[in-house]
């Protein structure tokens, strides 16, 4: 009886709460699939929040695309939403947009708008806009720009629902959207007749911290999305070969002369696609720790012979990720070499990166090992590790650049890892410097992408700069120490989005070391080093005598080295100073003061000085002034002027040769 | 084939036998280049004497260490340093242009010209040498001035291909063509300058019109050799590069030298062959000459050679 009872009262509970729940916005047997097809494992990854469910139509020649999008969004933020933000990264490729106008400004990576070019217009305009449950709200639609006044910026478009979405409940949007892309641009787009399709549908925007966060696209800031499933229909030309995120589900012939290919994605939060007719399809297998990975190289037939080349620095970077930092689960991934002369080389998406190459590539010009190192390292920091990249671009650009300098570096070796042509020679190290050194003091990693000074900020800090300061934490707290950090903190965050401080406070609690001082003046700060040899010297003791004689071995020296920190970066340092009886002193320097002076008596002249002789600091903005000889060694310069008398006599002589 | 073979030996000979000017202009070229180079060498001590970094230069060659070391601003901005080398590089050029006249004489010549011949005739044929310098840049400048903007169009049109090698051959085989097209205008005005020394010729418009004629009538042996030392140049280059690469340490600063060295002063005898080869076919021109150049020649009368 009591049990009827309840059960009356458990039915007479629903009958009302399904039309209260119904009425607050979220329809009724709406879930995100758990599939895991896509993965190498018995359940899914990430918290799901969003399921893509996508059809599109590539209209080749008009290199322009119409599709149906389901998107269902699982309410997680804890509150009740009637507010939903969408990218339209397409749209920015206008010429009022943000994007566009910001690359007139400050350059774009990639490309300078002297000319505005009509091939260069890109669009995604949504045609209708559905909520299942609560209607057509096509109309309204708004466009916002949150990131600056930009009204003619269309980046962003937001929805006001007019019921609001419960917590953890689910909510369906049914898009029907049209797209127009332009010849490549920010690696998306079509060259003749190769497209990658990236950024390419409406994607929601994250909840994060209490708010939703969806910037505006900017001249070089990149994306940030929830993780989910995809499952997307593409119908293209039957001749196209076609490569995408996720594994392959189907692949059907149409009667019309187009084919229709499917593809389903697990735990990935961006989805992008390519189509070319000349694309050669090279077939490899990495066995991760997780399980197989099926490695699909799509060559153009240029480039052909260099597919083994490719395969190989995928796999043994794949190798050294799953051995140093964690597993890849997924069970695919889609290596593009993408259409030559096109701006779709090296870009990163969930399973699926392109390259870069040429057909005249020699063996030691190690651009396409680097190329794919780096967008595989996106798998993990971007793809797994998912940080807000347009708020924090040095912790996947930044971090996966150092992460490709230790496996290019493991690989090629340091001094190699980059250039090794005809003993000109250059290393991962060398590369960050250079974008470095140029910027030091402009920008702090810690920075939104749209704020940098300009594009060489943007590069030299977010790439060049936390490759640096991340190889010189190794000297802090160890190299082995170092990995175990990035290994604790790909694991702890992998699937999730972590902030700035997850990772420092990652490094600081597997280290056990306050490393706020570090973080404040190389992470938050703009503080440059610069330590330099101020000066050195000899002085016999018995300087005063008439008639001194020195005598090597027997004279003795009064020897003073002054150390000098010519930068506002305070960070101790190892000083060497070698006598020239071979006697060796190591000092260290804690470099709070301005300057420090050393000093020695000694019957020995000082031979050489050197700060951090074991060169543990990548970013001290000048090396040549951390050491000081007593002796000059005229042979580096003879040598490069050698070379450079050598280039003038040539260049004489061909002018000579042509107007005499 | 043979004709070419033995107008190219006839100018090796000529060439060999009068090694003393490929010297005396290689030490020229040497010596300018030094001057040249004189800024970035001051620069470059200024900065690697004393520094221990230096030692990534030294002991192998950085890409990375050289260009921070151009970017250094105790370095000094890279014109100062590049400038020098390209005025030196004119300067150079305009000592050829003053004294290629007294080359091109001794060439003719069947004994050692005197010191005074030499340079009188260079004085003497100065000014006409710098108005045939005016004639070639005109010519070679509209020969240049439409072909290349025309390749640059082919190659353009062959980037919108999906053939990624053919913007590249295009390149290749266009520039050689348009380098062939020049090396003909630059064989015109070769016999032009010789045919100015050898006949003491005022009018250097006669000498441009009779240079045109000989190149027009003999364009298959001239270009022939010309191409074929061409050919050696090239492979004096490649062959001195390698040998750097391959036999010279590092650090070796005179191993590299000498190499180097070797390399521009058999460069540049390979130009002084092309000049000594057309000197030869000018010479047997004469020797043999066809009615119509007879007819074309009334004036000949003062002694061609010296």
């Amino acid at each position: 009886m009591r049990m009827c009872l309840r059960l009356a009262v458990y039915l007479f509970a629903v009958w009302f709460a399904v039309p209260a729940f119904a009425q607050a916005g979220s329809p009724a047997g709406l879930t995100i699939p758990a599939t895991v097809s896509a993965i190498n494992s018995s359940t899914p990854l990430s918290q799901r929040v969003v399921a893509y469910d996508m059809d599109a139509k590539y209209n080749a020649k008009a290199h322009s695309l119409d599709a149906s999008e389901t998107l269902t969004y699982h309410n997680l933020t804890g509150q009740p939403q009637d507010t939903f933000p969408f990218h339209l990264y397409l749209n920015a490729f206008q010429p009022t947009s943000t994007w566009m106008r910001e690359g007139k400004r400050e350059g774009t990576r990639g490309q300078d708008f002297e000319k505005w070019d009509n091939k260069s217009y890109g669009s995604e305009d949504i045609k209708s806009f559905e909520v299942v449950g609560q209607g057509d709200l096509t109309s309204q639609l708004q466009y916002i720009h949150p990131d600056d006044d930009n009204k003619d910026d269309h980046t962003v478009v937001q929805v006001h629902l007019p019921k609001p979405i419960p917590p953890d409940g689910y909510v369906q949007f049914k898009i029907k959207f049209h797209d127009q892309f332009p010849e490549t641009l920010e690696r998306t787009g079509w060259n003749r007749d190769f497209v990658l399709g990236g950024q390419w549908f409406p994607k929601v925007g994250v909840w994060w911290h209490g708010a939703w966060n969806c910037h505006q696209f900017h001249a070089y800031t990149e994306f940030f999305a929830d993780f989910g499933v995809y499952d997307v229909k593409l119908t293209v030309p039957q001749y196209e070969v076609v490569g995408a995120s996720g594994i392959e589900v189907s692949n059907v012939n149409n009667l019309d002369g187009t084919k229709t290919v499917a593809y389903h994605g697990d735990d990935i939060h961006d989805f992008a696609w390519t189509a070319s007719p000349h694309y050669m399809i090279y077939n490899d297998t990495f066995q991760s720790s997780m399980g197989p990975v099926k490695l699909r190289f799509m060559m153009q037939p240029a480039h052909w012979s260099q597919a083994e080349r490719h395969a190989r620095i995928a796999k043994e970077a794949m190798e050294r990720f799953d051995r140093w930092y964690g597993p890849y689960p997924y069970k695919t991934l889609t290596v593009v070499d993408p259409e030559p002369g096109s701006q779709a080389m090296g870009m990163e998406y969930p399973t699926f990166i392109t390259g870069g190459t040429s057909w005249l590539m020699p063996k030691g010009l190690l651009m396409p090992e680097s190329v794919v190192e780096h967008e595989f390292g996106h798998q993990y920091w971007y793809g797994m590790v998912a940080t807000n990249e347009f708020e924090d671009a040095w912790m996947d650009e930044g971090i996966n650049q150092y992460t490709e300098a230790k496996v290019m570096d493991s690989i090629f070796g340091p001094p190699t890892s980059v250039l090794n042509v005809w003993g000109i020679t250059a290393g991962e190290l060398d590369e960050d410097r250079l974008l470095y050194l140029g910027v030091a003091d402009l920008d702090p990693m810690a920075q939104d992408g749209w704020k940098y000074a300009d594009n060489n900020s943007y590069g030299g800090i977010t790439y060049g700069k936390t490759a640096l300061v991340l190889l010189t934490l190794e000297s802090v707290i160890g190299a082995d120490t170092m990995r175990q950090a990035m290994h604790t903190y790909f694991m702890r965050y992998r699937f999730t989005h972590p902030t700035k401080e997850d990772f420092l406070k990652t490094i600081e609690e597997v280290s056990g070391k306050d490393l706020r001082w570090y973080f404040n003046q190389a992470v938050y700060g703009t503080q440059v080093l610069d330590d330099a040899i101020l000066k050195i010297s000899s002085v016999p003791v018995d300087w005063y005598k008439e008639n001194l004689k020195e005598k090597k071995g027997e004279t003795e020296y009064i020897d003073n080295v002054w150390i000098h920190r010519r930068e506002n970066f305070i960070f101790p340092v190892e000083v060497e100073v070698k006598f020239d009886n071979g006697d060796k002193v190591r000092e260290h320097w804690d470099g709070q003061d301005r300057w420090v002076r050393y000093q020695y008596r000694k019957k020995a002249k000082i031979e050489s000085v050197e700060v951090d002789p074991d060169h543990k600091i990548q970013f001290d903005r000048n090396n040549f002034n951390n050491s000081r000889t007593a002796e000059a060694n005229g042979a580096p310069a003879r040598k490069l002027a050698n070379y450079w008398t050598c280039i003038g006599q040539f260049f004489a002589q061909i002018l000579a040769w042509w107007l005499v | 084939m043979n004709e070419n073979t033995s107008l190219v030996s006839a100018g090796a000979a000529i060439a060999r036998r009068n090694k003393r000017y490929v010297i005396w202009f290689y030490l020229l070229n040497l010596a300018f280049a030094h001057f040249g180079a004189s800024a970035f060498s001051d620069a470059a001590h200024g900065v690697l004497d004393n520094s221990l970094y230096a030692d990534k230069l030294l002991h192998g060659f950085n890409l990375g260490v050289f260009i921070e070391l151009l970017a250094r601003p105790e370095f000094g901005a890279l014109p100062a340093a590049t400038h020098p080398a390209m005025m030196f590089a004119v300067v150079f050029f305009l000592a050829s242009l003053l004294f290629m006249p007294g080359v091109l004489l001794g060439y003719a010549s069947d004994h050692r010209l005197p010191r005074d011949e030499f340079y009188r005739a260079c004085g003497r044929n100065v000014w006409r040498f710098v108005r045939l310098f005016l004639f070639f840049t005109v010519i070679a400048g509209v020969i240049a001035g439409i072909l290349f903007p025309a390749l640059n169009a082919l190659v353009d049109a062959a980037d919108k291909t999906s053939n990624e090698r053919l913007p590249f051959f295009t390149q290749v085989i266009g520039t050689i063509i348009i380098l062939l097209l020049l090396t003909v205008v630059r064989i015109w005005f070769d016999l032009a300058q010789t045919e100015v020394v050898l006949r003491d010729q005022r009018a250097v418009r006669k000498s441009v019109a009779a240079g045109f004629r000989k190149t027009r009538r003999n364009l298959g042996r001239l270009l022939g050799s010309y191409t074929v030392i061409a050919i050696v140049a090239l492979a004096v280059l490649v062959a001195g590069i390698w040998l750097w690469h391959a036999i010279v340490p590092p650090s070796s600063v005179l191993g590299a030298f000498v190499v180097g060295q070797a390399t521009m002063l058999l460069l540049l005898a390979t130009r002084f062959w092309q000049r000594a080869t057309a000197v030869a076919f000018y010479v047997k021109d004469l020797a043999e000459p066809i009615v119509e150049e007879v007819r074309a020649i009334p004036s000949f009368a003062t002694p061609i050679v010296p």
